[in-house]
């Protein structure tokens, strides 16, 4: 995957020039961010009073709230079910979208509308669906004679949520993989298929191994999106009073924040986040070099 | 190059997003801020509030009346919903260009007063003698400390029945009286329980209460049986007390016995609002209410909240006035405050139907009690005899979510009630030690 091309001269120097706006964003924007809740993490802040030092005590505490702690243990099960539903889920179809059938725009198109719609509006949506008494969902279930699920009962919330979440990033993820099958070259599954192998064994045998690096890519991706996941889960399992039955870190860094004058806390929570990630991703890396290939 | 890339590519997206939720709401703090005045030119001052967008032309009446009377005083009045409203005003009080005068539910009043951002008031009322004379003594206490007041309250609220005439005449129920009971409540609800459509599931529900909030619905069954929430001195939490269980067994059996209240996974099908929508025959609820139901296309009129055996009790919250201790026009916002303590501000207040006006003599007028909406407006005044003010400390929202999402378990019925009462109480006692 290394560059083809390398700028030259002045095209250096319209590198730069171009790539100035974002670096300015990223450098002051974010990173000034980032060090600023680095920063509050060691405080004791409301936000509305000075910040007091507060050492290391956020971080103890994020060891002994048992909130928090439950917040964590969400999130890591969301992104255990999120992230490999998300990557077969949205090869699956790339695959199917990558065959010369009547319509396939129009599939596509339909496959990626989930990513350009308000996910405010598509939790409603899926809330209708989910209804228990008033489901559709239960409506179908009930027409085959099957007795009616509580969708977004505590016991199967999770579950309900990490569906309607990889449902919404299939359209992201098949971009990926399609452009990842489209640059497998067409020789090897003639070859292939001379040679007498069948569908499966020319999935197996040279698609997967040939897309391992866009897999590789919507892995990392997805797993970040999933220690970042929301909007979907909050609206789909928020109580009244701001409550989500299935809170996760983001809420939890949310609420501490605005609703409890805890930004301190919050911080901490945001940077253990952070470093969660950060640890997980060198993981991936270290996978990387052993088990993806790159032609 | 490759992984600098890809590593660079990690690190960014984590950054946008871990500094997403805090950074991107500072951005609103530049547009409120105040104009400092020219010598000679009106000054212009802010008041901010929460609320329905449909507020915003009556506060721009009230606003219209005051200019008249104030001519060097501009007033712009911004109105967000409830949870936009603290972020904003948050944001704006640490950048210390708070709005001069912006608005303050009485229960989270400490949680900024002890915060050292409000302005003492006092110096302004003792210049202007009498001015808290016709307003309700329950209202203000709220807003009392030892230093004098750090706000003072616009309007109030009470929590009565409101109940749907058209269901109680279809099911030849009689309509709830001023000194019925929980057990009147209790069989009325059971009686207006119903599958309407015949598909073997209820729904319409004879009573619907929030069951996070304590404010409509539960504190008052609680201080009916002889229970509390908070006790005087806000170190501990008393909803597990043996008199405060019978009132969350009692709502408990209606939840899950009767199924005459609807549990929150049945009730969030219907939407937010089940006595609007149609499904339920009685709902516990507060004055503000009143503008949206009047569009309601069922007869409908409130009473008092039933007794227990400890006697008739409601709550009463007052929404109030406070002035950031950094405003820049102090005299100015306080002449607003005053405007609208006075007959011609609460009466415009009172016609806009969102809330009770604080000051009697209004409240006691037909701005109040001969609204467009015809129901018994005077059971929300009558019902002060009998209130409990809802709790004010320091540390109150933190304590309340607490509480109400400790609760959500229980209600959705996931866990028993005792045990999670007693879990509860741990974990709201040691907000409040934290909060001391």
């Amino acid at each position: 995957m290394d560059f083809g091309l390398k700028p030259l001269g002045r095209e250096r120097l319209w590198l730069w020039i171009m790539l100035a706006p974002t670096l300015v964003g990223l450098v002051f924007g974010a990173l000034g961010s980032v060090l600023a809740t680095v920063a509050l993490s060691f405080t004791h802040w409301d936000l509305l009073t000075p910040p007091t030092w507060a050492g290391a005590d956020n971080y103890i505490n994020l060891f002994t709230n048992a909130a928090y702690f439950k917040a964590l243990t969400n999130t890591f099960t969301f992104s255990a079910m999120y992230v490999p539903g998300v990557v077969i889920a949205s090869l699956f179809v790339a695959v199917l979208m990558n065959r010369k059938i009547h319509g396939v725009s129009a599939f596509r198109t339909i496959y990626f509308l989930p990513a350009v719609t308000s996910a405010v509006a598509t939790a409603l949506i899926w809330n209708l669906i989910y209804g228990r008494d008033t489901g559709i969902l239960n409506f179908f279930l009930s027409r085959l004679g099957l007795p009616a699920v509580c969708w977004l009962c505590t016991k199967n919330a999770m579950m309900s949520v990490v569906v309607v979440n990889i449902w919404g990033a299939i359209g992201e993820g098949m971009i990926i993989f399609l452009a990842g099958l489209t640059a497998i070259p067409r020789e090897y599954y003639e070859a292939a298929t001379i040679d007498g192998a069948g569908e499966m064994q020319r999935f197996f045998s040279i698609t997967l191994p040939l897309v391992t690096p866009s897999i590789f890519f919507q892995t990392l991706i997805s797993t970040i999106n999933a220690f970042q996941a929301y909007d979907y889960i909050y609206m789909m399992t928020r109580q009244g009073g701001g409550d989500s039955s299935i809170p996760v870190v983001v809420f939890s860094i949310y609420r501490n924040a605005w609703n409890f004058f805890n930004y301190g806390g919050a911080s901490a929570q945001a940077i253990e986040l952070a470093v969660l990630v950060i640890t997980l991703m060198a993981f991936y890396f270290w996978l990387e070099r052993r088990y993806v290939i790159y032609e | 190059m490759k992984y600098c890339l890809s590593v660079l590519v990690v690190v960014a997206s984590l950054l946008l997003a871990s500094c997403g939720g805090g950074a991107a709401p500072v951005a609103t703090q530049a547009s409120a801020s105040t104009q400092p005045s020219a010598s000679g030119a009106p000054v212009q001052i802010t008041y901010m509030e929460w609320g329905d967008p449909a507020e915003l032309d009556v506060w721009n009446a009230i606003v219209a009346d005051f200019e008249k009377a104030n001519p060097n005083i501009k007033v712009d009045v911004q109105v967000s919903d409830w949870d936009s409203y603290w972020t904003k005003l948050k944001t704006l009080l640490a950048a210390n260009t708070p709005p001069d005068v912006f608005a303050m539910d009485a229960p989270l009043f400490l949680d900024y007063k002890t915060r050292g951002v409000l302005l003492n008031l006092q110096p302004y009322i003792d210049k202007n003698p009498g001015m808290l004379d016709g307003l309700y003594p329950n209202t203000l206490t709220a807003y009392q400390s030892p230093d004098g007041y750090f706000g003072l309250p616009r309007d109030f609220q009470t929590i009565v029945v409101f109940y749907n005439k058209d269901m109680f005449d279809k099911a030849g129920v009689a309509y709830p009286k001023s000194d019925w009971t929980y057990d009147d409540l209790r069989a009325t609800a059971k009686a207006l329980t119903k599958d309407t459509n015949g598909d073997g599931k209820i729904d319409q529900f004879g009573y619907v209460i929030d069951p996070w909030d304590f404010e409509p619905g539960m504190s008052e069954i609680i201080w009916a049986y002889g229970g509390d929430l908070i006790n005087a001195d806000h170190t501990k939490t008393l909803i597990g007390d043996p008199k405060s269980r019978q009132a969350f067994q009692f709502l408990h059996d209606m939840m899950f016995v009767d199924k005459s209240i609807p549990d929150p996974n049945t009730s969030q099908q219907y939407g937010t609002d089940l006595f609007l929508s149609g499904n339920a025959a009685m709902i516990a609820m507060g004055h503000w209410a009143v503008p949206g139901y009047s569009e309601a296309k069922f007869k409908w009129d409130v009473v008092q909240m039933p007794k227990g055996p400890a006697g008739q009790a409601t709550s009463v919250n007052s929404a109030g006035f406070v002035v950031g201790k950094d405003s820049k026009h102090p005299e100015e916002a306080f002449e607003f405050i005053k405007f609208v303590e006075s007959a011609a501000g609460q009466t415009r207040l009172a016609q806009m139907g969102f809330a009770c006006p604080v000051l009697k003599s209004v409240a006691e007028s037909d701005a109040f009690l001969k609204q467009s909406t015809p129901i018994n407006q005077k059971i929300f005044t009558d019902s002060l005899a009998f209130a409990h003010m809802k709790p004010v400390f320091r540390g109150y929202d933190e304590w309340s979510s607490t509480v109400g999402d400790g609760l959500t378990p229980m209600w959705n019925g996931d866990v028993e009630l005792n045990p999670t009462l007693d879990s509860i109480v741990t974990s709201a006692d040691e907000v409040l030690a934290k909060n001391k």
